[in-house]
Formats: C-alpha cells, sequence, structure tokens
C-alpha cells in the first residue's frame, strides 16, 4: 500500500483577469477590501508528445482564472468545469502582507466542511481563495492562490497503483462516460454500469444511484486536472473527504476512483490510447481512521515560483505600460 | 507615436471595405463569409479551437455576434525558437519551398524555407545548449531602449523585466500549514516507470533547458487585409505571463521583430498580443494554395485513369508535411478526397495554421491531435 500523493493546482492567471481587475479596482471597488466572488475554471490534465525525445511531458495541473472571472455567469472554456472561489483585493502592500491568512482560510475551510456535512453537496469542494495586492502604477500586481484540501488523517492509500482506466473498466464503458461528459461536463460524478447500459450521475445522489449495485461495482469519477500517471489531481483530496465523512462504509472497503482525462476519444490507431487512469484507495489504518465528526486540518496555499509558501508576482509592464510597448512597435 | 499608428489602422480598417466576392484562389485572400465557413470547419475537426464574442463593444458587424475569432488555450510549447539555431550541422535540413511558377511572378523572395525539415530526433540541442544563455541579446538591445523608456515615464525608477520577489521577503510564511505527506511534490516525484515523463525530468535527462511554455492562440478576420491574422498570448511553466522579448524566442529569427509585433488585440478593449503581421499572408496563402490545387487536380487526374494507387499523390498534395506528420494531415486529405473543384474554402484556415507554423516553429499550433 502506498500513500496516494495529489498533484496541487497551480494557478495560471490571464492577462485578462488583471485588465478586469483594474477596472473593477478603479470603477467598482475603489478602496473597498470587502471579499467577492471569482470563479475559475480547470480542466482535464493533458501531456503533449515531445517531438524529439518521443517522451509524453506531462502539463501543468491548472487551475485558470480569465478576464470573466468576477462575471456572474462566466463562459467556461470548452470542456471545463467551474471553481467558486473567493477574492479579496488589498488597498496596500501592507495590508496585503499583515493580513490573517491563517482566519481568510480557516473561514473558507469552515465554509467548505458546513457545506460537505449540512449540505452535503458538492458544489464548493474546488472552491478557491485569492489574496491581491494591485500596483496599478506600476502594472504590478501581487497575488496569493489558495486551493484548501482537508488533509485525511491517516492519509489515503493505494492498494498497488494506478493502473490505465481501459484495463479496468473497459472500452465500452469509457466512451459512454466520454459521451455523457461531452453532453454536460461535472466536476464529480458517479458511474454504474447496470444490464450493460452505463450511467453517470451526480455524486449528491449516491444512495439511489448505487441502491442495487455491490460495492465493488460503484465507481466514482472526477475530472482531473492532472496528467501525471501516479498522482490525481487536487480535486480528489476533497471528494475522498467528502465521501469518507458521507458514506464511510464504503469508503471503509475501498473507493474505486476513475481519474478522468480524456476530452476526446483516443484516435484510431493512436498510441497511448485512452489516458484515464484508476484506482482503488482506501484510508490507511491507525488512529483516528473513519469518518471525522470535526473538521480535519488543511492544506493549500500555492507555492511560488520559488518553491516557498509565498505571493506571486505579475508584471504586466511590458504588456500594458504604454511607453514600452511603444517600443516594441516597428 | 505607437497610438497614432494604431488609431490609422483603425481608421484605414473602418474605412476598407468589406470584401464581397470570393477570391481566395485568385489572391489568398478571403471574405468574412469564408472566414466563418473556414473556422467552423476548423472548430468541427479539430474541436480545441472554438469561437469567441469577445468585447461585445468591440465586435465587428460583418462577422456573426457569436463568431467574432478563433481560440485555443494551452497550445504547449516545449522549446525556444533560438535554440533551434542553425550549426554546420543542420544546413542539410533546410528544404526549399517554392510556390508556383517563379519565372511567372520572377521573385524569388516568395521562396520559403522549411527549416529542420528532417531533424532527427537524436540531434539533441544539448550539443548547443549555450544557445539559451545567448538569449538575452535580445533583452539587452530592446531592455536598454525600454529601461530608458521606462526611467522618463516612472520618475527615475529603473524597470527591471524580472520581478523582484524580494520586496516582500517577510511574506514567506512556513509555518501556514505544517507538512503534508500526500501532496505530490510534482517537481520530483514524477516516476519515469510508465513513459510520462514531468517537465523538470527531460530537463535533467537531456541536459538542456527545457521550459514548456503554454500559449493561448486567436485568429481574427483582419478587414484590411482581407485575411486572418494570428494573436500569441504566452504563459511560463510558471503560469507567468510571458514579456514581449520572451515571446520573440518563440518566433524564428527571420520573423522577430520584423512581422511580429506587440499590438491591441482588436476583440478586447485593453488586452495587448503578439500578432504575426498579415500584410504577407495573402500572397503567401495563394502560393500554398495553387500548389494545393494542383496536387488535388492531378490526384483527381489520376484516380480518373487509375482508381488504384491514389496513396502516392495524396501524400503530396500537403506541401508543408512534415518530417514526424501526425494524424490530422491524413484526416484533412482523407476528406479532401471526396473534392473534385480543387480545395474548398473551407481548409483555409488549416492550411493557414500550417504556414503560421513555419513562423513559430517550437509552438504546436498545428499539432491539433495531439492530446
Amino acid at each position: 500500500m502506498t500513500i496516494v500523493q495529489f498533484a496541487p493546482f497551480q494557478s495560471l492567471v490571464q492577462p485578462d483577469f488583471w485588465h478586469a481587475l483594474t477596472n473593477l479596482k478603479i470603477d467598482v471597488l475603489r478602496l473597498s477590501d470587502d471579499a467577492l466572488p471569482v470563479s475559475a475554471s480547470y480542466t482535464t490534465g493533458r501531456s503533449v508528445k515531445d517531438r524529439e525525445s518521443g517522451k509524453e511531458i506531462a502539463l501543468g495541473c491548472n487551475l485558470v482564472v480569465g478576464g470573466d472571472a468576477f462575471a456572474d455567469a462566466p463562459q467556461l472554456p470548452q470542456h471545463s468545469v467551474r471553481a467558486r472561489g473567493s477574492f479579496k483585493n488589498f488597498n496596500t502592500i501592507e495590508d496585503f502582507k499583515n493580513a490573517d491568512k491563517t482566519a481568510l482560510f480557516n473561514h473558507l475551510t469552515d465554509e467548505i466542511w458546513k457545506s460537505i456535512t449540512q449540505d452535503k453537496s458538492t458544489a464548493l469542494l474546488s472552491k478557491f481563495l485569492l489574496i491581491t495586492f494591485a500596483d496599478l502604477k506600476k502594472y504590478k500586481y501581487y497575488y496569493w492562490f489558495a486551493f484548501p484540501a482537508f488533509a485525511t488523517k491517516p492519509a489515503w492509500e493505494i492498494d498497488g497503483e494506478w493502473t490505465g482506466a481501459k484495463a479496468a473498466l473497459g472500452e465500452d464503458t469509457l466512451s459512454a462516460i466520454q459521451a455523457q461528459l461531452h453532453e454536460s461536463p461535472r466536476p464529480f460524478f458517479l458511474v454504474r454500469t447496470k444490464d450493460g447500459k452505463t450511467e453517470i450521475a451526480p455524486i449528491e445522489e449516491y444512495d439511489s444511484f448505487f441502491a442495487g449495485i455491490p460495492v465493488g461495482e460503484r465507481t466514482i469519477g472526477f475530472i482531473d486536472p492532472s496528467a501525471q500517471p501516479n498522482n490525481p489531481g487536487w480535486p480528489l483530496r476533497n471528494l475522498l473527504a467528502y465521501l469518507l465523512t458521507l458514506h464511510p462504509a464504503d469508503a471503509s472497503q475501498g473507493l474505486r476512483i476513475l481519474c478522468w482525462r480524456d476530452v476526446e476519444p483516443p484516435a484510431p490507431g493512436a498510441a497511448g490510447g485512452w489516458k484515464s487512469r484508476f484506482g482503488v484507495v482506501k484510508q490507511g489504518a491507525g488512529e483516528g481512521a473513519g469518518a471525522a465528526t470535526a473538521k480535519p486540518a488543511a492544506v493549500g496555499w500555492e507555492k511560488n515560483i520559488q518553491g516557498k509558501l509565498g505571493p506571486r508576482v505579475a508584471d504586466l509592464a511590458p504588456m500594458m505600460d504604454p511607453t514600452r510597448l511603444a517600443d516594441q512597435a516597428v | 507615436m505607437h497610438t497614432i499608428q494604431q488609431q490609422y489602422w483603425a481608421v484605414r480598417e473602418y474605412l476598407s471595405p468589406v470584401l464581397k466576392e470570393s477570391k481566395f484562389k485568385e489572391h489568398g485572400r478571403i471574405t468574412p463569409e469564408e472566414f466563418v465557413a473556414a473556422g467552423d470547419f476548423l472548430t468541427y475537426k479539430f474541436p480545441v479551437w472554438s469561437w469567441e464574442k469577445g468585447d461585445p463593444s468591440k465586435a465587428r458587424d460583418y462577422l456573426p455576434a457569436d463568431k467574432q475569432y478563433l481560440l485555443t488555450r494551452g497550445v504547449p510549447c516545449l522549446r525556444r525558437a533560438t535554440a533551434l539555431a542553425y550549426t554546420d550541422a543542420d544546413e542539410d535540413a533546410e528544404r526549399l519551398l517554392s510556390f508556383g511558377d517563379l519565372s511567372s511572378t520572377g521573385n524569388e523572395a516568395d521562396e520559403w524555407v522549411e527549416t529542420h525539415a528532417g531533424r532527427p530526433p537524436t540531434q539533441d540541442s544539448a550539443a548547443h545548449a549555450g544557445v539559451i544563455d545567448d538569449i538575452p541579446d535580445v533583452d539587452d538591445g530592446e531592455g536598454d531602449v525600454s529601461g530608458a523608456m521606462g526611467n522618463l515615464s516612472l520618475g527615475g525608477q529603473g524597470v527591471t523585466e524580472i520581478p523582484d520577489m524580494d520586496e516582500i521577503p517577510d511574506m514567506e510564511e512556513e509555518d501556514l500549514e505544517g507538512g503534508d505527506e500526500a501532496t505530490a511534490a510534482p517537481k520530483t516525484s514524477a516516476p519515469a516507470s510508465s513513459g510520462v515523463a514531468t517537465e523538470s525530468e527531460v530537463e535533467v535527462a537531456k541536459g538542456n533547458l527545457l521550459q514548456v511554455r503554454t500559449y493561448d492562440v486567436m485568429i481574427t478576420y483582419d478587414k484590411y487585409y482581407q485575411t486572418p491574422r494570428i494573436w500569441l498570448i504566452g504563459y511560463d511553466e510558471n503560469g507567468t505571463p510571458l514579456t514581449p522579448s520572451q515571446i520573440f524566442q518563440d518566433v524564428s529569427a527571420d520573423h522577430a521583430f520584423k512581422t511580429v509585433t506587440i499590438e491591441a488585440f482588436p476583440h478586447s478593449a485593453t488586452l495587448q498580443a503578439a500578432s504575426v503581421h498579415p500584410c504577407k499572408h495573402a500572397s503567401v496563402m495563394k502560393k500554398v494554395i495553387e500548389r494545393m490545387n494542383q496536387g488535388i487536380e492531378e490526384q483527381q487526374a489520376a484516380r480518373k485513369s487509375s482508381s488504384a494507387g491514389s496513396k502516392d499523390s495524396k501524400q503530396k498534395k500537403w506541401p508543408f508535411r512534415r518530417a514526424s506528420g501526425n494524424g490530422k494531415d491524413d484526416k484533412a486529405a482523407a476528406s479532401g478526397e471526396d473534392e473534385v473543384e480543387g480545395m474548398r474554402v473551407d481548409f483555409y484556415l488549416v492550411v493557414f495554421l500550417k504556414f503560421i507554423a513555419s513562423i513559430v516553429p517550437t509552438i504546436e499550433v498545428d499539432s491539433t491531435t495531439a492530446f
């Protein structure tokens, strides 16, 4: 049994977002530093084949924040699912530095935990936190993401290792899932095959959907932003915490997890085939195993480029400063 | 000055009439309707591309409101074009592509060179690892001027290209969270057993910097030049937006600073993006299309004489076919087989992407089946 290691989210902020923030700050927020809702999106993990070495190279496990992040109904990129977040902009660099990050983080995890235990909803499982300070004169934006994830103790372990989903579930099942996800992408879903027909359903319908299905055939899937073969993506952590809390009996027997990574069915004859991964995970034995009654500890502040826990900087002067742009013009 | 120039372009585009007649075979230009048709084909065949609305206030009325421009996000770019710089060993890899009859145009400059045509997979750029270090040349020349300009505008404060992280050193907070055994350390933990390497692993294995950048690529319709126009926004491996000089590293040396510039993206109020200037697009596209038409017509003739053995001619009609090839060419070729009157305009953007791929060789705009 090896401990399951999850590939953390990596934030990818499109320049449009900083433009939107600039406008929002000047026209709407002004000096207010109230928290605002914000939305982001993620999609299945991708890898690209290097022409020179022939290796598959996993691309980042990205959470993308775009220009319509503050819109009420943002237009999601194709095949993407939405993640909701809480956004807080500080007026000065001092405020940004001295912000009580632990309190902000705890506030968010309380919210997520409440939605799991009381609403039994998966809507907030990927909720994130974004704090910023915008230096509008210098076109510099300091930002720090947190992707809260409950750290289940003892940790989740996997029986054997992650395998290709085709071997475990079969071609037909995967094609059926692909077709249904293509119709309506959803971040988390249940899979059952009954009378030769494969269906998917929201996690919230767990009891009714899986009625009459043996535990050994219940499969739980999620859109996996990771492309690394042995590391499922970050959203699975909170999904597992959800399942452990609400369906402890099944969780104790091992959960069949499908890491969904196929936007399109593989091209006929293409090398590699289906990219989705499959594994059976179970909570490790030890003190405190089983459903937690109190909110577990959570982790998830994003590290900066240096690999330290600290904020990142986006310097958009080269792309926004009119005088710098003039130099590029021929 | 730049602003005035952009105003001028905006006015010029506003005044120029919308092209009504289909002229794509005669001079490589297309009408907005054909742009939409070609875009529909592209999005249908390769769903990574999608139509975007853009900023409603910037919408062009000659295009449908929900089909203002084409977008694909996260196009990988594994290496820098500057790292593909020539050495003597690469000499043979050049292949001259000439489209159409040279004597009729009398213009030798219309020949295009496809570089690294048959680049063997073992040809590792580790041999010239120093090339990466040479890149700052681009910055130096450019940085001096922009630095000076920055000084003027920002009251004497020097502008540095690299974000200065030391400005907020006390924000490093290791005590925010304890060690977490279940967090994958993405830079070190990926096992190589299953054949998928992480970015850093390749870097170590090859002794060469492999910085995987991603690009958002947009295709707009340029009313003045009556051709599609391509726009690029880049991110480095950490998700930080690329600066213009970094983007120029991904443009082949023949085109950087000449045909690729940073300009205001026409469908957004504020966004700036790198763009390939479309002034030569029409003539290049014309030659490619002529060449393809010949190929297709020959093929059709061949098919009439003998229905068998059309495989070879099918291969030849893609002038930009790469040595490494991908499934896309075959698919497109296969669906083109049914046509009888030469190339259809739907193919325009597919061909256009192949042309763009020669300007930005390391950005995989053309490998739409890579994932």
